[in-house]
């Protein structure tokens, strides 16, 4: 359904190479995207997978690739080249155990860490994280309107059990958000590649191959695209890369949230776990006890205004993560103050409902 | 505007050392440009790391594209197929990368040799890393004395042609920076409708004339001491392109395959809660497939389903296991906390189950049905043992399991089955039906469970 999303999103390039539990996505790309227009390839790597969708894009043409932890390891330079270059690509990372080789059959929810901060200079990479097939399409959608707003790489952070587990989609009921296309630069006015005029804090694009010269590089550039040292407009790059992210922000965000007005307990997941933890409120709400549950399904940049309002009265608050050292939670922790702060974790296997409520019981009671 | 400053600035002031082999290869490719009259913005240059890298500020008027170290290739490849596929506008490609691009890349070469795209590659060959110092790359010659290599390089050069052929590459040519000929072989290169490559050999002055013996009288000698072929090289030049390949391929070698449909009846299934439940058997034995027609069938008797599969990473050995959910209600959670069903038809199977925790989640309302061959004692549950293995064969077991299952406990109503297998290919319904027979057949002699 991540396929289907990136193809119903306008995705007309990818580029793939097999690894468990991304293949599947890749499989279907090879088979749909032709049929439907566009091209998909067999890269012979993942650094050149990810190439192929940035030269792609940089044609003019809405490109993603599929990976695991593992392929995404090789991909982060080129993913911080299209940061640098402004150009638009989307990744979904199908997550597995890790580190290393790790468990190429086993789900995890290990590589948000990896994902997130692995830029130079810590830039905000857009995550969004599904829960379940038809969340996979909507958000596959959604990156890639965010990627052509914002002229930024996003990532589609799913995993193994997501990815892989098959369940009944009601196709009619699937919301497709309206499509975004980047903004390109006009041949009427003079065009200045790396300068946002707009409010958007977006330069306008030029394609590789069109009327007007583009000018795309990877090193530190004034708005010409000119590599320079001591340039305040270099720093004024640089700061615009962060602050066009910081900006849409809130616009960004995506929770889906089931609070109870009264509770002083809030469970918080993404992800497969929070399917878990959807049925966990719903036991724990059968038998009684006060809860609210968050999922947030925009993990990066972190959905502040929204988790303000959700965490309001909220005394307790639990991150359950399929991950060893939860590190959603710690990406969090700084914007929850004052609250007591639990983490529900493990690796190796989901979650299930009954950990997440035992965990929230045991220390609510 | 003259058409030589459509290319290299007539004003352009080159940034590389005196007597730098960049410089003239920066105005051959302008002379090879300007003899070919190519719109500029139809070619896009694409820099490599390295002194190289600086070219692209040199032509205001081409696309330009600056990229991570040895990479360049690869972006131009994206470039390249993008616009011969898809939107076809004639774009051209020219990708100037150092010996240490061209190494630390090569995939990228020969990836984009095999597959015959149209783009040109420049390699500028100084023997080693000038921008960073003069360390030795792989195709420093025996005996070059760098940064890194003292004494001399003791490691054997490569010989990025021979390299290149062995991956089909199209156009390939080796040429001194100083040849009379290289503005027309790179132009030859450019004008060629595939993947082509020149490899210039040059000098880095800021460290290889300095720390070696060699000037640019005695380059071409040292470079056939090597035993390097100069000028145009035989090569496989009459395949064809990447994109003659795709659409051959697009249009009449590619089956029209169509996705598997779901049909829907009007006979609902009779399950007012949902059911969780377990296959297990061996890879290879069509397990994760029978589970896969059961969520099928109960999908067209309108119920919802999760198939949450697991197997070893291999794909034809050890245990293959699929973990179901079948409900009247959308699925959350995907995994099972203890089974109501479970159906095992090997040993290997069973064993997997003992490891992952199922058989110690299992209650005693369970009902585990298992092959007759398995001879472990499960602690718990309502057990009934049948010769799935024997009667049916290794590769119906799973789907005869779920068969006497569902005979025993009949959810899912029959024009559900039928429907589901009518739209199977003929050589699979006549398969699953024999299975689903042998299963029926079973459940009938046996007492209820």
């Amino acid at each position: 359904m991540l396929a289907e999303g990136a193809l119903a999103a306008g995705c007309r390039f990818f580029a793939g190479y097999p690894i468990t539990p991304a293949s599947e996505v890749y499989e279907v790309m090879m088979r749909e995207l032709p049929a439907r227009g566009g091209l998909a390839l067999s890269a012979p790597d993942e650094i050149s997978s990810l190439c192929y969708c940035v030269g792609a894009s940089l044609r003019g043409l809405k490109a993603m690739t599929a990976t695991s932890g593992p392929g995404w390891a090789l991909m982060i330079e080129t993913a911080q080249y299209a940061l640098m270059t402004e150009t638009p690509v989307v990744v979904a990372l199908v997550q597995r155990l890790g580190p290393s080789t790790g468990g190429a059959t086993q789900g995890a929810q290990g590589d948000v860490w990896l994902a997130e901060f692995s830029t130079s200079g810590g830039y905000t990479l857009p995550v969004f994280s599904p829960s379940n097939a038809a969340e996979s399409f909507e958000l596959a959608v959604h990156a890639f309107n965010w990627s052509e707003r914002l002229r930024t790489p996003i990532l589609l952070l799913s995993d193994k059990e997501v990815g892989m587990t098959s369940e009944v989609v009601d196709e009619e009921a699937l919301p497709i958000p309206a499509l975004v296309n980047r903004k390109m630069a006009s041949a009427q006015a003079a065009y200045v590649p790396y300068a946002a005029q707009e409010p958007e804090n977006v330069p306008a694009f030029a394609a590789v191959g069109g009327e007007i010269k583009a000018t795309v590089t990877g090193s530190a550039h004034d708005f010409q695209g000119r590599l320079r040292k001591n340039s305040p407009q270099v720093i004024n790059v640089l700061q615009r890369l962060q602050r066009k992210i910081e900006a849409h922000a809130e616009e960004m965000a995506r929770v889906r949230p089931d609070l109870d007005p009264d509770a002083r307990t809030m469970l918080i997941s993404y992800g497969v776990t929070a399917r878990a933890a959807r049925q966990a409120v719903a036991k724990l709400r059968s038998e009684g006890v006060r809860v609210s549950f968050l999922q947030i399904q925009s993990l990066f940049p972190i959905p502040r205004k929204w988790l303000d309002w959700a965490v309001a009265g909220v005394e307790t608050v639990f991150v359950a993560e399929e991950n060893l050292t939860g590190q959603y939670r710690a990406a969090l922790t700084p914007h929850l103050s004052g609250k007591r702060i639990y983490g529900i974790n493990r690796i190796g296997s989901l979650i299930s409902p009954s950990d997440i409520a035992r965990a929230v019981q045991g220390v609510t009671a | 505007m003259t058409p030589e400053a459509l290319y290299l600035s007539p004003a352009a002031k080159l940034p590389y050392c005196r007597g730098c082999g960049h410089s003239l290869v920066v105005r051959q490719l302008s002379s090879a440009l300007e003899h070919l009259g190519l719109p500029p913005r139809s070619i896009v240059l694409i820099t490599d790391i390295g002194c190289v890298g600086l070219a692209d500020s040199l032509f205001p008027y081409l696309h330009t594209v600056h990229t991570t170290h040895g990479r360049s290739t690869a972006f131009a490849t994206g470039m390249a197929l993008a616009d011969a596929i898809l939107e076809p506008q004639g774009l051209k490609p020219i990708v100037m990368i150092g010996d240490g691009g061209a190494m630390i890349g090569l995939l990228h070469l020969v990836h984009a040799a095999q597959m015959n795209v149209d783009i040109t590659v420049l390699v500028h060959n100084n023997f080693m890393f000038g921008m960073t110092g003069g360390q030795h790359s792989a195709l420093s010659p025996l005996n070059w004395v760098t940064a890194t290599t003292p004494d001399g390089n003791w490691t054997p050069p490569l010989d990025l042609l021979s390299l290149l052929r062995t991956a089909h590459a199209s156009f390939l040519a080796r040429r001194l920076a100083t040849s009379q000929e290289l503005a027309s072989t790179i132009a030859d290169a450019i004008n060629f409708p595939g993947f082509s490559m020149v490899e210039i050999v040059e000098l880095c002055t800021a460290y290889g004339t300095r720390w070696n013996k060699v000037n640019g009288a005695s380059l071409q000698e040292m470079v056939l001491r090597q035993g390097y072929a100069l000028g145009e090289v035989e090569t496989e030049m009459e395949r064809p392109t990447f994109r003659e390949l795709y659409r051959h391929e697009m249009e009449t070698v590619r089956p029209k395959r169509a996705q598997p449909a779901v049909p829907r009846i009007n006979a609902p299934a009779e399950l007012n809660d949902e059911i969780r439940l377990v296959v297990a058997g061996t890879a290879g034995e069509r397990v994760q497939s029978a589970a896969a027609l059961l969520c099928r069938v109960a999908l067209a008797a309108g119920l919802y389903s999760t198939q949450k599969n697991d197997n070893l990473s291999t794909q034809g050995s050890g245990f293959s296991l699929s973990e179901l959910c079948l409900s009247p209600k959308p699925v959350e959670y995907t995994g099972i906390e203890s089974p109501a069903v479970v159906l095992v038809v090997s040993e290997e199977g069973w064993k997997e189950l003992e490891a992952n925790g199922t058989v110690a989640a299992c209650r005693e309302e369970t009902i585990l049905l298992l092959d007759a061959q398995i001879e472990a004692i499960p602690p718990r549950g309502r057990v009934v043992r049948l010769p799935l293995r024997r009667e049916a064969n290794p590769q119906r077991a799973a789907l005869a399991a779920i068969a006497a299952w569902l005979e025993k406990n009949p959810l899912l109503p029959a024009e559900a089955w039928q429907a589901v297998l009518a739209l199977e290919p003929a050589e699979r319904r006549a398969e699953s039906a024999a299975a689903l027979e042998v299963g029926r057949r079973l459940a009938t002699g046996s007492p209820d469970f």
